[in-house]
């Protein structure tokens, strides 16, 4: 027996140096969840959600979003100020001196000019290429490096990688209008004038990178003529940025460890001196890691229970109604709402509308992939079979999470000045007459309908509904096609579908971020929809420079869609959920749009931050108590008034039914 | 000893690559564009083309044959001995940072975790589960080995019986389970012990338990079933007979010989308990290896998948020889 002990020794006392070795560092003020875990910290690679938060405690680009004020201001960030030209298309950004790299250097324009490159070479895979491609030359740049690279190697094509990387450098000079003045100036041209860049350059893909950090992981592949950048560089105490927040560690599938950047120039507006990310995947244990107070905050709450949360808060509510009401009548921020309420566990969960909707797509081509004429190729058929479906009861029944149905595809009153159209209602009646006018009396005629959906996230239970709304309503036979997310992805990509579920979240805080997906060459177009009017009405969008009539123009081009076309059968907007205590966290935004950003967060009366509760304005004026937020320093410059907003959109909680 | 030892030395190479062949079709199967998110954005055709030429995705027989050559090392040698190392380092050196890291046998880089290396995810989870593997089998041995004692000590007594049914219990209720049950009991309601996370014992126990309960039942099963029919043989009835305390009849000869089939029970045991903790890794929001199978998988993350499976077949390998070894040892009559 003793042989036998002496491996098992050998075993423990190798696990016992394994637990020692692993030490935590020093305690964090804030501890949180983002989402499941982090994919990628390389900005130009971003594109879920939980990487671009990341990705902006992190870095941060010439401009920033106050999510505290209802028309979603542009603020400066590492530019102090800009302008823009008398023909919109020109903007000039000056830099401020004291924005600094998390290692002391200062921040260049020619950061930037380096970072934008990185995001239009097609060897990146930026995903969001098309927001740099509105720069003059942008576009073509692109499309002249893929083709000089799909030619690499053949007859007649390049053939040395160096020296086709030299062309490139001087070409992307010589093609793209986007040029570092001096250390401090940025100038770049837009091809068209766009009201929303200025917006979309606080979105993280434009945020800079250290240009000599990651060009030394950059190499270019002999075989290819590619410029592939190797992993390593975003590494816990590696990655050098200039945002509020550095990256000191990063243990994978485990927690990244942050701490405040020492050279950030806003640095005493920072609420933590060091945060934690734990990566928690299960959507239960999640749940269990916020409620058993290891985690301060909780960025999506996923949990198949989410429902009864939110049911437990509303009963929290009734038994404050009265208080409640008030608040609300004094258009009160629904994160300051429950920071006035009494703490009680069932008042640690935030619900707010989202900047998403979702929907059903509609195959729009007139043959299926197998052949068979598709019925969905006639409008009258997708109206008819919009018109059908009760979302109310979807929304009521099958989701209870408080979500608003909607006819239109843009949320509405998430975007200040646009005026949403009306959209097909539920009437089933017109459905029937519609659907009789297309040849398909009482459904006869038609195919089986196959829906298309995938298991996770209740998408089986909304097929479910809508097969019983269309069956009942239209007469037509149903059947549920339920595929596993790679090969859903496939056939939605190959338009191997009839209708398929879908959804959409918007970039930006413009309509074209909603309506964009249904123009003819759009990646996303799914539905293959193409229309001759509504790609008019987008192109004269495009070219239009007063705001008020080009959000008349999308307005015109989502009626179109929404009321006639219908490609897209739009079914609610989504609810976000987020569970933290409004006593002690403060930073959270219930604005429409939804995006948290960690830097604006604090632990109240932790002697660390301002430790001030921050809020978004009350819509009533006059009610006592209030702080502007805006008011911390915003400067206003010509430039950020061209996005002319006329009324301030709706914030709303989704804790008491009205 | 010697020649076992070097035979099956000589079979790894051709077991590995046999599993590498299978691996790497049935991988290849799997639909969808590895590169593809499943939901969101998506760039340009050609993008998405130049990207999977990158990675060699676009054809078969070139990612079967690049893979080999950068995990067996070959590439490795190529590079240091013509010199192509050396001229990236100095390039680095000249910028005045470090250049990226090498490795001697690249697994490639993850496609779903884009700032990862597969030798990276590897050498963060695999310790975990090794460590969690082990705990859970160490765990297993001694309720498993006491179990089965007390069991055939006194067979079919009420003690017996509860033994059994804790068997068939840790058996047959999946560790989801078993784990949330603990999770609830323990740090919910009482207090003790952590939720989930790594690091510290206190959130090793929960996990390592909730594993090792179906290598336990097991094991009490095996021991007590070895121990009567030892109890029974006749070099027991002799060392009673010679008045040898009865603790030294069952722990020294009786024990020793129920034992062996526990022992090659092991080998396996061991290598399941570091591989099947998918669902418990779950629970317990452990970072180790068992998630990296499935979610290889589920994204199709060719060069995470070839990496978790080349990795444990070696080990299965290495664990079923190291099983052979120790048999031998104890009990030198056997056969190599």
């Amino acid at each position: 027996m003793v042989k036998l002990l002496i491996p098992l020794l050998i075993l423990l006392v190798a696990v016992g140096v394994t637990i020692a070795t692993d030490e935590d560092g020093p305690e964090p003020d804030f501890v949180f969840i983002n989402r499941g875990d982090v994919t990628t910290l390389d900005l130009q690679k971003m594109s879920w959600s939980q990487d671009l938060r990341i990705g902006r405690a992190l870095f941060e680009g010439l401009v920033g979003l106050d999510v505290f004020s209802h028309e979603f201001n542009v603020k400066p960030g590492v530019s102090e100020r800009w302008e823009l030209s008398e023909d919109r298309k020109t903007y000039t950004f000056f830099l401020r001196p004291d924005a600094k790299w998390s290692n002391g250097e200062p921040v260049r324009a020619s950061d930037f000019v380096y970072s934008w490159r990185r995001m239009l070479l097609p060897d990146t895979g930026c995903d969001y290429i098309a927001m740099a491609q509105i720069i003059e030359g942008a576009k073509e740049f692109t499309t002249w490096r893929e083709q000089r690279l799909a030619e690499f190697g053949k007859e007649g094509g390049p053939a040395d990688a160096r020296a086709l990387w030299a062309e490139t450098e001087k070409k992307f000079v010589e093609m793209v209008r986007l040029s570092a003045v001096d250390d401090l100036t940025l100038r770049f041209t837009l091809s068209r004038p766009t009201p929303y860049f200025l917006e979309l350059l606080a979105f993280a893909s434009f945020y800079p990178v250290y240009p000599p950090q990651v060009r030394q992981y950059e190499v270019l592949d002999e075989s290819s003529g590619r410029l592939n950048t190797k992993s390593g560089w975003t590494k816990g105490g590696v990655l050098i940025s200039n945002g509020p927040y550095m990256l000191t560690g990063w243990r994978f599938k485990r927690d990244m460890t942050f701490e405040k950047n020492p050279h950030y120039w806003a640095k005493e507006r920072l609420g933590f001196d060091r945060m934690l990310m734990l990566s928690v995947e299960d959507v239960n244990a999640q749940v269990l890691a916020f409620r058993s107070g290891t985690v301060h905050w909780l960025s999506d709450v996923a949990a198949p229970y989410r429902a009864e949360i939110l049911t437990q808060k509303r009963e929290f509510y009734r038994e404050h109604q009265a208080e409640y009401d008030r608040m609300v009548a004094e258009g009160l921020d629904p994160v300051e709402i429950d920071r006035r309420l009494p703490s009680d566990p069932r008042n640690r969960v935030g619900a707010y509308s989202a900047f998403g909707t979702y929907f059903y797509s509609f195959n729009c081509q007139p043959k299926l992939k197998d052949g068979r004429d598709n019925p969905f190729a006639d409008k009258r058929v997708r109206r008819a079979f919009t018109m059908a479906v009760d979302k109310q009861r979807i929304v009521d029944q099958v989701r209870r999470l408080g979500e608003k149905p909607v006819s239109v595809l843009v949320p509405p009153g998430s975007i200040a000045g646009y005026r949403s159209p009306e959209g097909l209602p539920y009437d089933p009646e017109r459905a029937r007459r519609e659907l009789a006018a297309a040849g398909y009396p009482g459904g006869k005629g038609l195919p089986t309908i196959e829906v298309l959906f995938t298991k996770d996230g209740g998408h089986d239970l909304i097929a479910q509904a809508i097969k019983k709304d269309w069956e009942e309503h239209l007469g037509v036979s149903v059947e549920l096609v339920m595929k596993e997310i790679k090969v859903f992805r496939n056939d939605v990509r190959g338009q191997n579908f009839m209708v398929s579920r879908g959804s959409w979240f918007g970039d930006f805080g413009d309509p074209a971020t909603f309506l964009d997906l249904s123009r003819k060459d759009d990646g996303n177009n799914d539905r293959k929809y193409a229309s001759a009017e509504f790609e008019d009405l987008m192109n004269r969008s495009d070219n239009e420079q007063d705001p008020a009539k080009r959000f008349e123009l999308l307005h015109q081009a989502e009626k179109l869609i929404m009321e006639e076309d219908l490609p897209i059968l739009p079914m609610f907007q989504y609810v976000e959920m987020q569970m933290y205590d409004p006593h002690v966290l403060t930073g959270v935004s219930s604005h429409p749009r939804q995006i948290e950003n960690i830097q604006d967060f604090d632990i109240l009366g932790d002697g660390k931050g301002p430790d001030k509760p921050k809020m978004l304005p009350a819509k009533r004026r006059g009610v006592p108590g209030e702080s502007d937020i805006r008011s911390r320093g915003a400067v206003r410059t010509d430039a950020s008034s061209s996005h002319a907003r006329t009324s301030t959109p709706e914030s709303r909680s989704v804790g008491v039914a009205p | 000893m010697i020649p076992l030892i070097v035979r099956r030395i000589a079979q790894f190479p051709v077991i590995l690559l046999a599993i590498y062949t299978l691996t790497v079709v049935l991988a290849w199967a799997i639909p969808g564009n590895p590169l593809e998110k499943p939901e969101g954005r998506q760039p340009p055709a050609e993008v998405k083309q130049a990207m999977l030429r990158q990675y060699n995705l676009d054809r078969f027989d070139r990612f079967y044959v690049s893979y080999l050559d950068s995990a067996l090392g070959i590439r490795f040698v190529r590079e240091t001995i013509t010199g192509e190392a050396a001229r990236r380092a100095s390039a680095a050196e000249a910028a005045g940072l470090a250049a990226p890291k090498r490795y001697v046998f690249d697994l490639g880089p993850s496609l779903q975790y884009e700032d990862w290396r597969v030798n990276e995810i590897v050498a963060s989870a695999l310790p975990v589960s090794v460590t969690l593997g082990f705990c859970a089998v160490a765990i297993a041995l001694v309720i498993g080995v006491t179990a089965g004692v007390i069991g055939a000590v006194k067979p079919n007594s009420p003690i017996d019986l509860i033994t059994l049914v804790v068997a068939l219990v840790g058996i047959s209720l999946p560790s989801f389970v078993i784990g949330t049950t603990l999770v609830l009991v323990f740090p919910v309601w009482l207090g003790v012990g952590a939720l989930g996370g790594w690091g510290n014992l206190d959130q090793i126990i929960l996990p390592a338990i909730t594993l090792s309960l179906p290598f336990a039942a097991y094991i009490a099963r095996l021991t007590r079933m070895g121990m009567l029919d030892n109890l029974k043989a006749d070099y027991i009835r002799t060392a009673r007979a010679k008045g040898v305390p009865e603790s030294r009849v069952l722990l020294k000869h009786a024990l020793k010989n129920a034992f062996l089939p526990v022992l090659s029970y092991l080998g396996p045991a061991c290598a399941m308990a570091m591989t099947g903790s998918f669902v418990v890794e779950r629970v317990f929001s452990v970072p180790g290896m068992g998630q990296h199978f499935v979610n290889g998988v589920l994204n199709k993350d060719l060069f995470l998948i070839m990496g978790v499976v080349l990795i444990f077949a070696t080990m299965l390998v290495a664990f079923n020889l190291a099983v052979d070894v120790l048999y031998k040892w104890v009990d030198p009559r056997i056969e190599g």
